[in-house]
């Protein structure tokens, strides 16, 4: 299954570029599953909801876009629809418009546009170091990147292509970008955050598409860029394997603490993803420390797959139960299984596959994981990488972690104890699920055995779980076949060992397994993690009896959350730090905000004044002003004494009045003036002319 | 003379505003038929005429002296090949807007006003869009201011009256120093009309003896035009002019005007100064750094913003320094990338605005806490803001995304370009476009914050909460009422039709974005 390649030319601006081959035909046919369940199965769990036209638009979007990632044969068309999947699927997980549904999806879309943001950062760089990015050729590219040569195989100088730093740290610095946003999907610790919030509040059928095949969409990157680019690096294996051991372990973690059907499946879901991961890192340490690195690419390939079909089936059972409890708490949802067949061997099937249970498919894919830590741990010992050959490209503070058998040693406890906690956990769903009994409600719960599930529900819910323990029990037709199909796309080198699966050496790596995991549940999770019932704390409303017992004699114990609400990484850093960087950016744009008219404000009131305006004086005398005054001061007082109350007629200030006596009389003075001095005037001429005539008469008249 | 024909989109606009203006009519009821008979007949004929321009090729081998004010004081017309994607794009935009501005207006007094300086303002837009020279440019971008004004000032209320004394202050300051910018390309020109040039007009070896005070006035200048961009920190006038009916604010304010602004700094750069004259100087790092403070700055005032269209309005001011900081990278590839943002981001603007028009219109409702629901309301509206907001963000599929990739790997050739060079200003040139990447992906997250909260709660409305629901019985159904009391739904055709068209523009240009690309890439073929 290779060669068959679709490019569409300038889509989205560089074109889509889609590729077929065994690792893509695979994921292609899980999602074909994976989405033909869930969809028959939300045919009966939406029945009830409002807005199904708006659900099943984004179901169908959604799937066309992971199919789209998974076909996907340039890291651009990955963006793409990587971006796509991200905001359909958000729609999942705002589904129900709940206020914790809302919170939910908020982080999650935040995680997958800051994901997203980070990637693209990512790419640039790298489509800058390498000039593509065309998943085969940013293999070779990358290779002679790290190898420092001066050229690529096509004969360009990898130094111009390189900007402001060595292109070595470029590449690193583009893988970590990528692994960022390829992570936070994925659900790797530290961007886990959001899979524990969305999956419990999203539809069930979206949330087993959410755990089972989108975070396989971030692996799928993780993939490429651990593989492909990073296949024979030694610090980026030890970076990824870490990564993978501290998901692993803390997801499980939470997982035992967690009180919630669905949050512990997704916590569950986190460490699972950390198995995945730590395959991934041993693939890149096996192959740097020159050994075929086979274990451990069909280990992480085949519990990508494994982990896809589990949580299905897992995830549609806790739809099973909400869909007719609308509960998800493990106190609420005790005995609901009790009388239920069907339910019950579909959930078995799925915890003993995830369990890492002998003859369930989950046991073949950690055994193969769990024996490339081993075989990695023994190439230690063995002192096959003490030479100097082996030891290319590694800082050297990293040198005594990468070569010293005890810390693979205690890597090798840290897997099996978090396939113990995977055990516990397990044990304590199914039996508050199928072994206790619900104190109050267990007769109305016996009552829905009958109607609790459609049969098209069923028959598919059925079907999915008996695939489980068909790959587990038949790993040498069914499981291998896969893997074989998928190894090439993780560039697995080497001979294929023949793993005896059943043999007794790995069957012990599961048996301790089992022993921790079994340890577990009795003594932590029966003692620490439960309390007997509180009995009788109220009498009435049964309804929501999550810590209330009924009829006294209250011999069960119910689950507590001994998880401390503070400790949450969401709440404790990122939050604060989002809102610390929104406060301190918006305090430093309000500042610049009034700079520039501040500038101009401040001139205006120093250097640039204005002359100050004139005194506002009052028109007229002072006189007017004098005499107004003293009258509405009389006025004033008078009225004061004779406590007269005036109403809405203000009295009007007699300075006005007297300001118009004044003016009036002014006028009249004026006028007055006017014709006196006209008077004057022509008193004048006629002065003038009677000396005139006078003169005349003197000199020449007579 | 054939290439009279350059002058017609120009004045025809301008000389039918003038027309409506001084009309003095009787009936008011049979003229306001007419008047928008009128105006959309000569919006569309001169849409028209700029297609026939377009058509008859844009090679810059076109053009009309109109008059000389004195020997290099030309005013000319000529059409090049980024005049065209500009009165192009300006062309396509208008009679759509001026559809939605029919519905929009119509319970507003003082309609004549209103479509005649419209009309006005169309015209003189084309004059920037076809300038040929500096002088044009300048004589058309004070006009610009003129002619807005009226518009700003619409509803004459106390804020808009503020609005636009802020407008009128801040431009005609900026115009004051473009002057400046002006006087001394005129002065140093090789050419002898001072008509653009791809590549610069500066006579070289007088240039060079000259080049700190040269690189100051570049700086004065590209500010000075700035301020039409809302280049930080004379972005004010900006989110207060969004107090202007929302055809305005989305055509004026998201497209025309601000656009000619970033339209000038291209001409500026890229024609007169000519990159080869900036390129690796410290005003390049200057001018740089504006913009990117801008991009940063208008995001995060953006995320602040509760008022609608004042958000809508500092994405703008964030969004045209994209477009700036293209230009001030002084490649081909950033100016090809500059004029595709440019491009984008007036459909994507545009059609955010006028989704926000039309929730205006329909409901009253200005701020952004008031849209619980809005989305089932109205669904084709919301429709077409979701992408219009996924574009802005820069997911796939849309424009937005293909115009911000380009910038980014313009920005990584730049800067890898100056890293062989040595990079200007001591170093800091080297980092400077790889801070610029960051400043575009970090101010994409603020975007992602401002449109994203907008949607969630149009389509995911808290109110549900707030009835408990055990209580739910008895309390009346809640009907989400506008401002008339009518339940509130799609406006009509009128509207819905200029929306659509932008939606399927931004997709159309996300998905398939070849051709426009080649014409960019040619465009900055020339001046590199």
């Amino acid at each position: 299954m290779s060669g068959m390649e679709i490019l569409v030319p300038g889509i989205c601006g560089m074109g889509l570029h889609l590729k077929m081959d065994g690792f893509r035909l695979v994921y292609t046919v899980i999602a074909v599953v994976m989405w033909g369940v869930a969809g028959a199965f939300s045919k009966e769990y939406m029945a009830h909801y409002k807005n199904k036209s708006r659900y099943y638009l984004f179901f169908w979007a959604t799937f066309a876009a992971t199919v789209g990632v998974f076909l996907s044969a340039d890291l651009y068309t990955t963006f793409i629809f990587f971006e796509i999947m991200s905001f359909t699927s958000y729609v999942w997980v705002a589904f129900d418009e709940k206020k914790e549904s809302l919170r939910a999806a908020e982080t999650y879309l935040a995680v997958a546009v800051i994901g997203g943001m980070v990637m693209l950062m990512g790419l640039f760089l790298l489509h800058n170091v390498l000039g593509t990015l065309n998943m085969d050729e940013i293999g070779p590219a990358a290779q002679a990147v790290l190898a420092g040569k001066e050229t690529f195989d096509n004969g360009q100088a990898i130094e111009a292509a390189g900007g402001f730093a060595s292109a070595r740290v470029q590449l690193y610095t583009a893988g970590a970008l990528m692994l960022f946003g390829f992570g936070a999907k994925a659900g790797c610790f530290p961007l886990h955050i959001w899979l524990p919030k969305a999956h419990p509040v999203a539809p069930a059928p979206a949330s087993a598409l959410l755990s089972g095949i989108l975070t396989k969409a971030g692996v799928f990157g993780v993939i490429i860029v651990s593989c492909t680019m990073f296949g024979s690096d030694g610090s980026w294996g030890l970076l990824i394997a870490a990564l993978g051991l501290v998901t692993m372990f803390l997801g499980a973690l939470l997982a035992v603490f967690s009180v919630n059907l669905k949050r512990t499946l997704a916590c569950s879901s986190v460490s699972q993803i950390g198995f995945i991961m730590t395959g991934i890192g041993m693939s890149c340490l096996l192959s740097w420390a020159g050994e075929g690195n086979l274990l451990a690419v069909r280990g992480a390939f085949l519990h990508m797959v494994n982990h896809s079909l589990i949580k299905l089936v897992l995830f549609l059972c806790a739809g099973a139960v909400f869909m007719n409890l609308h509960q998800l708490e493990l106190n609420d949802v005790r005995g609901f299984g009790r009388g239920k067949p069907a339910l019950c061997f579909c959930f078995l099937m799925g915890a003993l596959g995830i369990g890492g249970i002998p003859l369930w498919n989950g046991y073949v894919s950690k055994t193969l994981i769990h024996e490339s830590i081993v075989e990695y741990a023994n190439l230690l010992r063995e002192g096959t990488l003490t030479g100097t050959e082996g030891l290319g490209g590694v800082p050297a503070g990293l040198v005594p972690v990468l070569t010293n058998p005890e810390v693979w040693r205690n890597a090798e406890w840290v897997f099996l104890f978090t396939g113990g906690m995977t055990v516990a956990y397990m044990t304590k769903l199914f039996v508050a699920l199928f072994v206790d009994r619900h104190p109050v409600r267990q007769a109305e719960f016996d009552a829905m055995s009958s109607h609790y599930m459609k049969p098209l529900s069923r028959t598919v819910l059925t079907a999915a779980a008996a695939i489980l323990p068909v790959l587990g029990m038949l790993p040498r037709i069914t499981m291998d076949r896969i893997a074989d199909l998928g190894q090439s796309f993780f560039q697995g080198t080497g001979h294929a060992h023949v793993i005896e699966y059943f043999s007794f050496v790995n069957l012990k790596g599961g048996l301790i397994s089992v022993g921790i995991g079994a340890f577990l549940y009795i003594v932590v999770i029966r003692q620490f993690l439960m309390k007997p019932e509180p009995a009788l704390l109220a009498a009435g409303d049964s309804g929501n009896g999550a810590i209330q017992a009924a009829e006294g004699k209250s011999k069960g114990r119910c689950y507590v959350d001994r998880w401390p609400s503070w400790l949450d990484l969401e709440n404790l850093v990122y939050r604060p730090m989002l809102w610390l960087f929104t406060a301190a950016a918006l305090l430093a744009c309000r500042v610049l905000e009034h700079m520039t008219d501040g500038l101009v404000l401040l001139a205006r009131k120093t250097v640039c004044r204005q002359l100050p305006e004139p005194k506002a004086h009052i028109e007229g005398n002072w006189l007017a002003l004098v005499l107004g005054s003293i009258v509405d001061g009389t006025a004033a007082v008078w009225d004061k004494l004779l406590r007269r109350q005036r109403g809405e007629a203000v009295r009007v200030s007699a300075v006005h009045h007297f300001i118009e006596r004044e003016k009036r009389m002014k006028h009249m003075g004026e006028l007055v003036e006017q014709s006196f001095s006209f008077g004057l005037m022509l008193f004048c001429i006629g002065l003038c002319l009677t000396l005139g005539y006078l003169l005349w008469v003197f000199y020449w008249g007579v | 003379m054939s290439e009279i024909i350059l002058a017609l989109p120009v004045l025809l606009p301008i000389i039918g505003g003038l027309a409506m203006l001084f009309h003095r009519s009787g009936g008011e009821i049979r003229w306001s038929r007419n008047r928008a008979l009128l105006t959309a007949g000569l919006v569309l004929l001169n849409s028209l005429i700029v297609a026939a321009i377009l058509a008859g090729g844009a090679d810059g081998g076109r053009r009309l002296v109109v008059f000389k004010l004195y020997s290099s004081l030309t005013v000319m017309f000529k059409l090049d090949r980024m005049g065209a994607v500009f009165a192009g794009l300006v062309a396509f935009l208008w009679p759509l807007a001026t559809l939605y501005a029919f519905e929009y207006m119509e319970h507003e007094e003082r309609k004549n006003t209103f479509f005649a300086f419209y009309l006005m303002t169309y015209g003189v837009t084309m004059g920037i869009a076809l300038a040929g020279t500096l002088v044009t440019l300048y004589l058309f971008y004070e006009m610009l201011t003129f002619v807005t004004l009226p518009l700003v000032l619409f509803t004459l209320t106390p804020e808009a009256v503020r609005a636009s004394r802020a407008y009128l202050y801040y431009s005609i300051g900026g115009a004051a120093f473009a002057f400046i910018g002006l006087v001394f390309v005129l002065g140093f020109s090789s050419i002898e009309t001072s008509e653009f040039m791809a590549g610069g007009m500066l006579d070289p070896a007088r240039a060079e003896q000259n080049r700190n005070i040269l690189l100051l006035v570049y700086v004065m200048a590209f500010f000075g035009f700035g301020v039409k961009a809302a280049l930080f920190p004379c972005y004010r006038w900006l989110p207060k002019a969004a107090v202007a009916p929302t055809p305005v604010t989305a055509l004026l304010h998201a497209v025309a005007v601000v656009k000619s602004g970033a339209f000038a700094i291209l001409r500026l750069t890229y024609f007169s100064f000519g990159i080869g004259f900036l390129r690796g100087s410290w005003a390049q790092w200057v001018v740089m750094t504006a913009a990117m403070v801008t991009i940063l700055f208008g995001s995060t005032m953006a995320v602040k913003e509760v008022h609608w269209k004042r958000r809508l309005a500092y994405s703008t001011v964030s969004n045209l320094s994209y477009i700036l900081f293209g230009a001030t990278l002084m490649s081909p590839v950033g100016l090809a990338a500059a004029l595709s943002h440019m491009v984008a981001h007036a459909f994507m603007k545009i059609s955010a605005f006028f989704c926000a028009g039309a929730v205006m219109h329909k409901s009253g409702k200005t701020y952004i806490y008031q849209l619980d629901g809005m989305g089932r309301k109205m669904p084709v509206t919301f429709g077409c803001l979701t992408a219009a907001s996924l574009s802005l963000m820069g997911i796939p599929l849309f424009a937005g995304f293909i115009s911000k990739w380009n910038l980014a790997q313009a920005a990584f050739l730049c800067g890898d370009e100056m890293s062989r060079t040595g990079g200007g200003a001591g170093g800091l040139g080297r980092w400077l476009p790889y801070g610029g990447i960051a400043v575009i992906l970090l101010s994409a997250l603020l975007t992602g914050i401002y449109m994203m909260t907008v949607l969630v709660r149009a389509y995911f409305p808290k109110a549900a909460e707030a009835v408990p629901a055990g209580k739910k019985h008895g309390g009346k159904p809640q009907v989400n009422e506008g401002a008339d009391g009518m339940e509130v739904t799609d406006p009509t055709w009128k509207m819905l039709v200029p929306l659509v068209i932008f939606t399927v523009m931004i997709v159309v240009i996300g998905v398939h974005s070849a051709p426009l690309m080649e014409l960019l890439m040619k465009i900055g073929g020339e001046v590199g």
